[in-house]
């Protein structure tokens, strides 16, 4: 694809959000005038972009979108994508993961670099930082697609100085790239109803706008490509902490021989309520912890916010202890149960089924 | 309705304004007796000791600091159990101990008096708006018979069972705030020394799951060194060290509420035990600061 510099871009957004799954645009076009509906209440607005800084594509059609991992996130994110339209090809490492969004029209590439060479926007969803190198940089990986003109979104979680890896080696083809980590897990995914936490190129921020508010409901731009990874991080090492302490409450209720239902509901009340306290505390009273963000994937969190906080010197000593529960979890076998698994960690005997 | 109250600190001065607001009839003792003149003022009488009011009320209910202070209103001398007797209730809203109220409530009863304990959670602006929500145990009947208070004084009450019940919720509830409040902190220090807008990460939070008033109110404090006391930091401590020892009763391992119990203790030796507990923010601020 040769390079292209659009002097201006034309938007149009459907007036009517019927097409839209958040009440935003869920049409929009790089370079000439689409509708993918009749809708003739079309608003319309020029923006003129920066040469060499806005992604172009030298056919008339719709934006062509590539989502790299099909997991317990990637799945439902390219699933509201393509629900709303959205002209996607996917890649998952391993392919059977994909055949539900394939019977729903999308296409599928065999590899990061095929996908991303087809598409003018790739998003990436892997699981931690070695996944995300890997796609992005590996043999066969996506920066071998990429060129001026296209931009790679990483919404995986990672530590700051992946995300910087990343973005360079995509840089280093003229490609744009952004890191847009989110906050929420699977429900959010499938409810559209994510954060994104972006940093990186402004430009295939705006650009890439209308795609995160398909997928989610707000959005952050934060500065330089670091941020975002931080930000995500220090809101999951709260996060961690905050299921870690709530794990000792409910266990010390139980032991004490207090109902644990009647302290989640004591909880509800309060200064300290928290949906996430109401969503997971009855099955945790159950033992059951069924998985919408896996523990591993937390402890992969608060061991990076960990080397966060000793990057800038800080203690974080509430964060560590609660780092350690999460490791016993895992020790157990707790890897791929829910986060809030993280209570059998002080059972003395864990009562997993 | 008639009662009495005693101890006019932070939470029992709004808690008894509410009462009078509400047309009751309010008869209030303070250590610190000049602090009873505020409620005077609004129509309260004063009793000159514990044991004055209970003589003339029928129900009394107790808002006191700390273990010590509770027992003291009631086993020293002019104290609650000179005059309670047959007909007569009392109603410990203080944070105590399980074995400070059960020790409190045998002692009453012995006397032939009702005892319930009914520790609050929630601090002075929920108690200023009726909003507390009261973990009450014991005396059933005593909870039946004082609800109209609760209905002023609260937003929802239960009854837990037998005594301690009230008293083991409370700290559970207080080591998980003492808790989250320390992981808060970490994660507004560690944003702003990564270079993020501490200001942007609390209105992250408080669009997902883990939103909850408490750090909407606190968040944006704490940001300003602002730390007027709603709870003091002391008394968090204190409910962080019960809940440890009740944990180190029954060999429950708490090692997040014990790194958070250090920190309050830090904060403590710091000079900061008056302060709102949220102070315990300024324990992870490099010297310079």
């Amino acid at each position: 694809m040769s390079m292209k510099c659009l002097m201006n871009c034309f938007f149009c957004l459907p007036t009517n959000s019927s097409m839209a799954l958040s009440a935003t645009c869920s049409s929009f076009l790089w370079g000439i005038p689409f509708t993918l509906n009749n809708n003739n209440n079309k608003k319309c607005f020029y923006s003129h972009s920066h040469s060499r800084s806005y992604i172009s594509n030298s056919t008339s059609s719709a934006p062509r979108v590539g989502f790299l991992g099909i997991g317990i996130m990637g799945s439902p994110m390219a699933q509201n994508l393509l629900k709303a339209g959205v002209d996607l090809t996917v890649w998952n490492r391993t392919k059977s993961k994909c055949e539900p969004l394939i019977s729903l029209g999308a296409k599928y590439m065999s590899s990061p670099e095929e996908v991303a060479a087809s598409c003018d926007l790739t998003f990436a969803m892997l699981a931690d930082p070695h996944s995300a190198i890997d796609v992005a940089c590996g043999n066969h990986g996506a920066a071998n697609g990429m060129a001026p003109g296209k931009g790679y979104v990483d919404v995986s979680t990672v530590d700051v100085d992946t995300s910087k890896l990343i973005s360079q080696h995509i840089k280093a083809t003229g490609a744009l790239f952004l890191e847009a980590p989110v906050s929420g897990s699977k429900k959010p995914a499938e409810d559209g109803q994510l954060i994104f936490l972006t940093a990186g190129d402004r430009n295939l921020y705006e650009t890439a706008s209308p795609l995160l508010d398909i997928m989610g409901k707000s959005k952050f731009y934060l500065g330089d490509v670091g941020n975002g990874a931080a930000m995500k991080l220090v809101v999951n090492m709260i996060m961690g902490s905050m299921m870690a302490s709530f794990s000792e409450g409910l266990l010390l209720s139980q032991k004490v021989g207090l109902d644990p239902k009647v302290l989640v509901e004591v909880v509800s009340q309060g200064a300290i309520s928290a949906p996430m306290y109401s969503i997971k505390g009855p099955s945790m009273i159950q033992s059951v912890y069924p998985t919408a963000f896996p523990l591993k994937h937390q402890q992969k969190d608060m061991r990076l916010a960990l080397g966060l906080a000793e990057s800038v010197s800080q203690a974080t000593p509430i964060a560590a202890a609660a780092n350690e529960l999460y490791k016993v979890a895992k020790s157990h076998g707790l890897s791929d149960e829910d986060f809030s698994a993280v209570i059998e960690a002080l059972k003395s005997k864990f009562q997993h089924s | 309705m008639e009662v009495g109250f005693l101890g006019l600190g932070i939470m029992g001065k709004a808690m008894s304004m509410n009462l009078l607001r509400h047309g009751f009839k309010v008869t209030v003792w303070n250590r610190t007796l000049s602090k009873c003149d505020e409620l005077v003022e609004h129509g309260a009488s004063i009793g000159e000791t514990p044991a004055a009011v209970i003589k003339k009320c029928k129900y009394t209910i107790a808002m006191l600091s700390d273990p010590p202070a509770a027992l003291s209103v009631v086993f020293d001398k002019n104290g609650v159990l000179d005059q309670i007797g047959n007909g007569k209730g009392y109603v410990d809203m203080s944070t105590v101990d399980a074995d400070t109220s059960l020790k409190i409530s045998e002692a009453i009863k012995a006397k032939g008096g009702s005892f319930l304990e009914a520790p609050v959670s929630g601090s002075k602006k929920p108690a200023e708006d009726g909003q507390l929500v009261i973990l009450a145990a014991g005396d059933k009947a005593l909870y039946d018979e004082i609800l109209p208070a609760f209905d002023v004084l609260g937003k929802k009450s239960f009854h837990l069972g037998e005594v301690g019940n009230g008293a083991k919720m409370k700290l559970v509830v207080n080591m998980i705030m003492g808790s989250m409040m320390n992981a808060f902190s970490e994660g507004l220090t560690l944003a702003g020394r990564s270079g993020l807008d501490p200001s942007t990460l609390l209105d992250v939070l408080d669009l997902g799951a883990m939103a909850n008033p408490m750090f909407k109110m606190k968040g944006p404090s704490m940001l300003k060194n602002n730390y007027s006391p709603a709870f003091p930091l002391k008394h968090q401590q204190k409910d962080m060290r019960l809940a440890l020892a009740l944990g180190d009763e029954n060999a429950v391992p708490m090692p997040v509420a014990a790194a958070a119990n250090e920190a309050f203790k830090k904060a403590r030796s710091m000079g900061l035990g008056d302060l709102d507990f949220s102070a315990v923010h300024e324990t992870l601020k490099k010297p310079d600061h």
